[in-house]
């Protein structure tokens, strides 16, 4: 985080070039000098502290603008809770914010909260709970008070449950209306089935939301002694420590229950083309992923896959599947790759784009055929470069801010990330070869298994572009064949016989 | 690229802008050719967010090449005379000669398409229709391009920013101005001036027709294939009579498939001299030797005469209410707009401090609509002041069990009581209360700041962000009563109705849509 001094070089360099007009200007970037910046990520260890409780704390101070935030993340989620509860998690976390104290009406909480400016938030969502407060300084007491006040005494005020079932309601009609929604929750479905990665809510479960469900949840999981706090901003450490012992001594919900290890998925998802037939409206346009399980974040291999799908497709403009099927064909405004190492589980594989229904076929070949590529070959020199040299540059951009360094330490000591992850990753990714590119993309690619999915509109897709016969997605689906997925019942989530 | 953002963003940072205690002090020096440079050096990380902007976008355009500062916009990507291609020369005489093939397609293409309006085929576009000529055309067309490719480095510009470290570039148009912006690291500033003069001395529009069918995806990814997209596309045709502020900034579709090279080219000319330009760098930089590196490389933008004048249709008073009646995959909601005043206007922070009263979780509409009333699940109202004009827009999503004229009602019910009763003491503290804290949280990020001070500029002038704060505090509950009175009439109103189209939802629930819209009336 310290300030480099490179000006004095960088004007006298500026100022010599203009002194021989404009003749001087250099032909290309690449002629352009720059000076050296040394860069060192800051170290967990000097904003750690122990809290009495056993919890754990970054504080970096920055006394820039009289504003702070205090953020703390914890362990719940629906992965503990079984698929006829689900909804229950979002629920409390939304509740714990929206439904008062035991001390405070619903009303008057955010009344003096709105009046104060403060922003407070809660949510919980699949592994974790998160919860904040961003206030001016001159409002720290008022402030730290509310922000405790909600997360040990919620109020789940009834009323405000039943406003938020009725709106929540409300949007599970609505949730075949979006291709990208369809999208997303058939592909997961299809990568990981049962799973409570997978799990959708349902007009039942959310019917059975009840207040004492979410005293419940709340009262087991909001344990003082397994919480991971991140405080930013313009407050004094051994002041703020004081608050937060002050805090987490006592109030909190007697009997904490630990949190049970987060499963993976079991599911070994079966390759072929899958269709989903959205044509209550005329769109000329259709949404296709593909993709397999991937790899988690622990894998040895986390730097090489990264660089190689950075290739790939990760790279935006600079990714092969970028430039050919946006750039050099106009098939699409989005086109794409992601390599999302998991962290608890394997994470996931895929590529898509969206395109006029004609030209889906030709997109989603030209898809395949880059992720073979990657397997056939060493990716060019410049390739290697601008994925490695961007990552690189752009190190320091990941703690620009205060409050990204609390937040990425708190984080990283949350999900278990190794120690030295900071420190040693411009090396690690400067170490990857286009061997190793090559290597992994040999070893995590898997071009022959591909699930892939298409939503819209499937006679005009599957019928393709009069202009190009040659591609088509029964080529593409071979053996393994096309499968029609029928939209479920949006209430039920039950899907009908195909 | 981003486009729509920008507008959305815009009505935010009006909301949220500036402040009595903390002043933005920015350095401002211009070129000699007119180029204008916003300068706020700020210590932190070594980065600096850098950005420049064309104090035009889609209400300069005329009939006919609708969408075309857009697609400039995206064309501004595609190189220039030293990035993006092997031989310069070969290059351009291809660009040429495809011009000249396309404008030959474009005329078969015309035939058809006056076939298909006369109903005699269905899709100008379908294959089967093309002549021998037409077909022939299209084959050397194809081929050229192969040929070009093979000439081109392949999106070089992205690539040299990419390896550098350049972050979170891209750029947007919106309905006024278009925007350009990216974060560089501090010790490679000078490439930035080097990128961003070249392609705004030599652009190479390579790759146009690609490119444009790229829009085309957009257009049907942000608009078409929407549930309310082309819905909310009629509702502004509707609300905006004569301003040109009715068209949509990705353009009509039939404009995209027909612009050409020339006709972008010839926009460029017109608004992007650098008389027409500012430019603004926030972050960790030294003001002198980013002079110095501004004179040495922007210094070579040519003045291309004054820059053009206001825009001259301007709207036209609305003579009585109109309203719009459609059915989509969406919850049924209603939208009412009023004609208000454009950006910086006397009236407009009356007008913004009574849309913070009605907004938010202690706004009017919350408590009243959805949690007292329960006529709807969500509710709230914005204030969108552009350049030449302004509205003032608020609306909600119906309940279970009530329609989008319930919520219609509940709406105007509040409009009333606004006009009638003045607001109360600490209602409005409570609002000057968030502008002051927002002053100081709009000062987090670098890049936003960055973003404001050119929109404001573009707009009028940057040093409103920190006017308008003053005028935010200064407003009366007198002034939002005489700005309700004065604004919020009948005639002066258009609404849109949205019912859940039949057939959408889940079996057995759904409710009788309405009928048809009304007719009759004057016309």
């Amino acid at each position: 985080m310290k300030r480099r001094d490179w000006f004095k070089a960088a004007a006298g360099a500026a100022l010599a070039t203009v002194a021989r007009g404009q003749e001087a200007l250099p032909k290309h970037p690449r002629d352009l000098v720059f000076p050296k910046l040394d860069y060192d990520p800051p170290d967990p260890a000097a904003y750690r502290r122990e809290l009495d409780s056993g919890s754990v704390a970054y504080l970096v101070e920055d006394h820039q603008l009289p504003l702070l935030t205090v953020a703390v993340t914890l362990r719940a989620g629906s992965y503990q809770l079984p698929p006829e509860s689900a909804g229950l998690a979002s629920f409390t976390g939304g509740q714990m914010r929206s439904g008062g104290t035991t001390t405070r009406s619903a009303r008057d909480f955010d009344e003096e909260a709105a009046f104060l400016a403060t922003q407070l938030s809660s949510s919980i969502g699949s592994t974790s709970a998160q919860a904040s407060v961003n206030c001016l300084s001159q409002n720290l007491d008022e402030s730290l008070g509310m922000f405790f006040d909600m997360l040990k005494n919620p109020g789940f005020d009834p009323e405000r449950l039943e406003i938020a079932r009725a709106r929540s309601l409300q949007g599970l009609a609505r949730r075949n209306d979006r291709l990208e929604g369809i999208l997303g929750r058939e592909f997961s479905r299809l990568i990981r089935d049962k799973h409570f990665s997978t799990v959708q809510s349902t007009q039942s479960s959310i019917q059975a939301v009840s207040r004492e469900g979410m005293q419940q949840l709340h009262a087991r999981s909001f344990d003082p002694s397994r919480m991971f706090f991140s405080v930013s901003g313009d407050f004094d450490t051994d002041d703020m420590l004081r608050r937060l012992n002050e805090a987490l001594a006592d109030g909190w919900p007697s009997d904490p229950v630990k949190p049970a290890e987060i499963p993976g998925p079991s599911h070994e998802p079966k390759p072929g083309v899958y269709v989903v037939d959205k044509t209550s409206r005329e769109v000329n346009q259709s949404h296709v992923r593909m993709g397999h399980i991937g790899i988690q974040r622990d894998h040895p291999d986390v730097f090489k896959v990264g660089i190689m799908n950075s290739v790939l497709g990760g790279g935006g403009f600079t990714s092969r599947i970028m430039t050919r099927i946006r750039s050099d064909e106009g098939l699409a405004y989005s086109a794409y790759s992601r390599y999302q190492p998991g962290t608890y589980y394997p994470g996931m594989f895929s590529a898509g784009f969206q395109s006029r229904n004609a030209t889906c076929a030709q997109a989603a070949a030209i898809l395949v055929e880059e992720i073979e590529r990657m397997q056939q070959g060493k990716v060019t020199a410049r390739e290697l470069d601008t994925a490695k040299n961007y990552l690189v540059e752009i190190f320091p951009r990941f703690f620009a801010t205060a409050g990204q360094v609390a937040g990425t330490f708190a984080s990283d000591e949350f999900t278990g990330r190794e120690k030295d992850y900071w420190k040693t990753y411009r090396e690690r990714i400067a170490d990857v070869s286009d061997d190793d590119v090559l290597d992994a993309a040999q070893a995590h690619l898997h071009p022959g298994n591909l699930v892939a999915l298409v939503v819209g509109d499937k006679a005009a897709v599957l019928a393709g572009n009069p202009d190009r016969p040659e591609f088509s997605f029964e080529s593409l689906a071979g053996d393994a064949g096309i499968h029609s997925i029928p939209l479920p019942d949006p209430l039920t989530m039950e899907y009908p016989e195909a | 690229m981003a486009n729509r953002m920008v507008r959305t963003l815009l009505c935010a940072l009006l909301l949220a802008a500036s402040a009595a205690g903390q002043r933005v002090e920015v350095e401002e020096f211009a070129l000699d050719n007119g180029m204008k440079f916003l300068l706020l050096p700020r210590t932190g990380d070594p980065n600096v967010a850098a950005g420049w902007i064309s104090k035009f976008g889609s209400v300069n355009e005329r009939p006919g090449v609708t969408g075309v500062a857009h697609l400039f916009e995206h064309m501004m990507f595609k190189g220039t005379q030293t990035i993006g291609t092997k031989d310069i020369e070969r290059d351009s005489e291809i660009i040429k000669e495809l011009d000249t093939l396309r404008a030959q397609i474009q005329t078969e293409r015309a035939v058809l398409l006056e076939k298909e309006r006369r109903g005699l085929i269905d899709d100008a576009g379908n294959p089967a229709h093309r002549s021998a000529r037409h077909t022939e055309l299209m084959e050397q067309f194809n081929k050229l391009l192969a040929e070009q490719r093979e000439l081109i480095v392949k999106d070089e510009f992205s690539q040299i920013y990419t390896t550098n470290g350049g972050s979170g570039m891209n750029a947007g148009t919106t309905n006024d101005f278009t925007i350009y912006f990216i974060n560089v690291p501090s010790n490679k500033l000078e490439l930035w001036f080097w990128m961003e003069s070249d392609r705004l001395s030599n652009p190479v529009f390579r790759e146009f027709y690609s490119e444009r069918d790229v829009v085309r995806e957009e257009r049907r990814l942000r608009t078409d294939s929407t549930p309310t997209g082309k819905l909310n596309e009629q509702l502004e045709t509707m609300f905006w009579m004569s301003s040109p502020y009715g068209w949509p900034v990705i353009g009509w579709p039939s404009d995209l498939d027909a612009i050409t090279r020339a006709e972008a080219m010839e926009y460029f000319d017109r608004y992007y001299s650098p008389n027409n330009l500012v430019a603004s760098l926030v972050g960790d930089f030294d003001v002198d030797t980013v002079k110095e590196l501004a004179r040495k490389y922007f210094g070579r933008l040519e003045n291309r005469g004054d820059p053009p004048g206001a825009v001259r249709t301007r709207e036209v008073e609305q003579q009585a209410e109109q309203r719009l009646t459609g059915h989509a995959e969406t919850r049924p909601q209603a939208t009412i707009r009023f004609h208000t005043v454009p950006d910086a206007h006397v009236d407009e922070p009356a007008l913004i401090v009574l849309s913070a009263i009605l907004n938010g979780r202690t706004g009017r509409l919350y408590k009243s609509l959805v949690l007292e009333q329960q006529v709807a699940v969500q509710a709230g109202s914005g204030v969108d002041g552009r350049k030449y004009d302004g509205s003032f827009q608020m609306g909600g999503v119906a309940a279970p069990g009530k329609t989008p004229e319930d919520v219609e009602a509940a709406l105007l019910a509040e409009l009333d009581l606004i006009a009638r009763e003045p607001v109360g003491e600490r209602e409005l503290q409570k609002v000057k209360n968030q502008q002051l804290a927002g002053d100081f949280r709009k000062l987090r990020s670098k890049f936003g700041l960055m973003l404001q001070l050119l929109t404001y500029e573009a707009l009028g002038e940057w040093s409103n962000i920190n006017a308008f704060s003053d005028r935010i505090q200064a407003v009366t509950p007198e002034d939002i009563q005489r700005v309700a009175k004065r604004y919020f009439t009948e005639t002066n109103r258009t609404v849109a109705l949205y019912y859940t189209k039949e057939g959408s939802g889940p079996p057995g629930r759904r409710r009788p849509g309405p009928g048809p819209p009304p007719q009759g009336g004057p016309r």
